[in-house]
């Protein structure tokens, strides 16, 4: 009788492809689009220790241009992971202060995006380096 | 020391280790993901700005046999997959697809499987 029924409005099966959840749906699909590349690595490793042969079909597979196609869109989904993820992290992280004032959370999102480019750029500096050197 | 049924004090539980993987694997893919794709992917197999043969067997072989690059290998791609099996885990169940234990063990045990997997197969590779 006296039991709790609040009201529950109803929401289609399909929220989350419509507006404005898709952005979210698209955010954490990229995420899971990251899980894809390490399944890619894997397989590459389980290649290696299968033998030469199979690392050179492994390398055939990379250098196809349906490869190619994937990785691009991968890397797409990487970068927007990358731009998502420091929009989210102050969110989730305590308030910073500094010199008595709240840092604001656009300045935040800027430093830390700024920083992961400067990490991903030093990265392939490093490669390029290192295959220019060897 | 086991906490009795009524305590006050909350539960204590393993979720805090599963977010750390997520945040770990997260931060890792967000600073190096987009040129690790692009290394990878895209310059070392079509020989774009880097030479073809930092990807032949020989290099490959020697750096998954370098304990240094056997722990990038395994750090790396275990946490991709932790990283997506949070995030795949909390959307599922907001999309109602099943119920808490089965998306757990669908997301979070197809990750542990992966690990599990990746280390075996770097120890396979040899030293």
């Amino acid at each position: 009788m006296s039991e709790r029924r609040p009201y529950l409005r109803p929401q289609p099966r399909t929220w989350w492809a419509h507006p404005p959840y898709r952005a979210y749906t698209i955010r954490e699909l990229c995420g899971v689009a990251l899980a894809v590349y390490g399944a890619i690595l894997l397989a590459g490793l389980v290649c290696l220790a299968r033998g030469p042969a199979a690392f050179e079909s492994y390398r055939a597979f990379l250098a196809s241009p349906l490869s190619l196609a994937l990785h691009l869109l991968l890397l797409a989904a990487a970068l927007w992971h990358m731009v998502t993820w420091f929009r989210i992290l102050p969110k989730t992280m305590p308030k910073l202060v500094w010199h008595g004032k709240l840092v604001p959370q656009a300045l935040m999102t800027q430093a830390a995006t700024l920083l992961a480019v400067g990490c991903s750029v030093a990265l392939l500096a490093l490669v390029v380096v290192v295959g220019a050197w060897s | 020391m086991s906490v009795p049924k009524d305590s006050p004090l909350p539960k204590r539980t393993i979720a805090p280790l599963f977010w750390l993987l997520f945040g770990a694997g997260g931060m890792l893919s967000a600073l190096f993901g987009p040129a690790l794709i692009l290394i990878t992917g895209i310059m070392i197999p079509h020989g774009w700005g880097v030479p073809e043969r930092l990807g032949s067997y020989d290099t490959v072989l020697a750096f998954a046999r370098n304990p240094l690059g056997k722990l990038v290998l395994l750090a790396l791609i275990a946490l991709l997959f932790w990283h997506a099996a949070e995030r795949l885990f909390l959307t599922l169940h907001d999309m109602r697809v099943g119920t808490v234990t089965v998306l757990r063990w669908l997301t979070y045990g197809v990750a542990f499987v992966l690990t599990i997997v990746t280390a075996v197969v770097l120890l396979m590779v040899g030293f």
